[in-house]
């Protein structure tokens, strides 16, 4: 007896050498290309939770005062707390709510700069979620990263987060007032700063005061 | 921490993948993953094997495979590998420093990518 078999299905590799992560910094190329076209300097600014990522903003606005040629992308999960405090500055906001995501990405910024008015803009700060794990892995493609840490989050930040510092061009230690009453040595922060990061600078501040702000300013090299 | 959206990004590409070569069934799904992204190979498994329920992909196995990293020293010019003395899994990503001169100041050069590189198909 013969069986005649039908033939079965196959089984076949399918190569694809997708980097997931590749993608990002891509995007990432094209927004940087994007931003020197219309000659704006764009700053990341990622920092932890309360850190005072939109003290900080709003208090750079405040002392350059060319709110006219300066726009701020807010990142934030859901709400848009964060981008009415930074528009009573008179600055061009626009809120990206990423909804469950930890971190931006050029994905989200490159869809922000499709929809924001940039004639005349200058200078766009961008205000990343509050973390300091996932932004580190997703460069936007902003010109500089400011990294702002603050002596309520404790004594440890940077040496349990070193990468995000490590690719940091500023390095901001934020709420110094409170340094005392939190027993946090800034002094201590400043030295771990400088092993992660030894050319950088490293900046004191106290946001809502506005010391130190002239400092940023500096380092950052925007004009007043 | 950005376990769940990569999750995500390599089931749409697993999916499209089987759906344009007419498979009727994914078996397996290779990925690499770089030992200094901050991405937990065992949750991407697991957000992997869940979001493929109810797909073509269901059951199928999701292989991970550590791609080492790789650092250049500005300090001293070492190239190579990252210390991989320490007992704790995740000494790489916390005060990760120069295995010759212990300098902080190095350049990646591998070990941030998360690749996908090939599924097994039944068509």
């Amino acid at each position: 007896m013969r069986i005649v078999k039908s033939r079965g299905s196959e089984i076949f590799d399918i190569e694809l050498e997708k980097d997931l992560l590749a993608k990002n910094r891509s995007l990432a190329k094209e927004n940087r290309e994007r931003l020197d076209r219309a000659n704006i300097l764009a700053i990341d600014i990622m920092g932890s939770i309360g850190s005072g990522k939109t003290s900080l903003i709003k208090a750079i606005l405040k002392r350059i005062g060319m709110s006219n040629s300066v726009a701020v992308i807010a990142g934030d999960l859901t709400t848009t707390i964060d981008a009415e405090r930074i528009e009573a500055e008179g600055a061009r906001v626009i809120q990206v709510n990423t909804g469950k995501e930890c971190h931006l990405d050029a994905n989200l910024i490159h869809k922000a700069l499709n929809r924001m008015e940039l004639d005349g803009v200058k200078l766009l700060f961008i205000e990343n979620v509050g973390n300091l794990i996932c932004p580190g892995e997703f460069p936007l493609g902003a010109h500089k990263r400011l990294v702002i840490t603050s002596v309520t989050e404790g004594p440890h930040t940077l040496m349990k987060h070193p990468y995000i510092f490590k690719e940091a061009d500023v390095i901001v230690l934020n709420k110094i007032d409170l340094a005392k009453a939190m027993k946090v040595n800034p002094s201590q922060l400043e030295r771990d700063a400088k092993k992660i990061n030894p050319h950088v600078p490293f900046v004191k501040t106290n946001a809502l005061s506005g010391m130190g702000i002239s400092k940023i300013i500096n380092a950052l090299r925007l004009k007043t | 921490m950005h376990e769940f959206s990569i999750s995500s990004e390599i089931v749409k590409t697993v999916l499209d993948t089987a759906e344009k070569n007419n498979g009727e069934k994914v078996l397996s799904v290779q990925l690499e993953i770089g030992e200094l992204t901050h991405l937990n190979g065992e949750q991407v498994a697991f957000w992997v094997k869940e979001l493929f329920k109810d797909s073509v992909a269901e059951g199928a196995e999701v292989k991970i495979k550590a791609i080492k990293a790789r650092i250049h020293c500005r300090a001293c010019g070492y190239k190579g590998g990252i210390r991989s003395d320490r007992e704790d899994s995740f000494q790489h990503l916390a005060l990760q420093t120069c295995p010759k001169c212990n300098s902080f100041q190095f350049m990646i050069e591998k070990g941030r990518e998360c690749f996908l590189r090939r599924i097994q198909v039944v068509g």
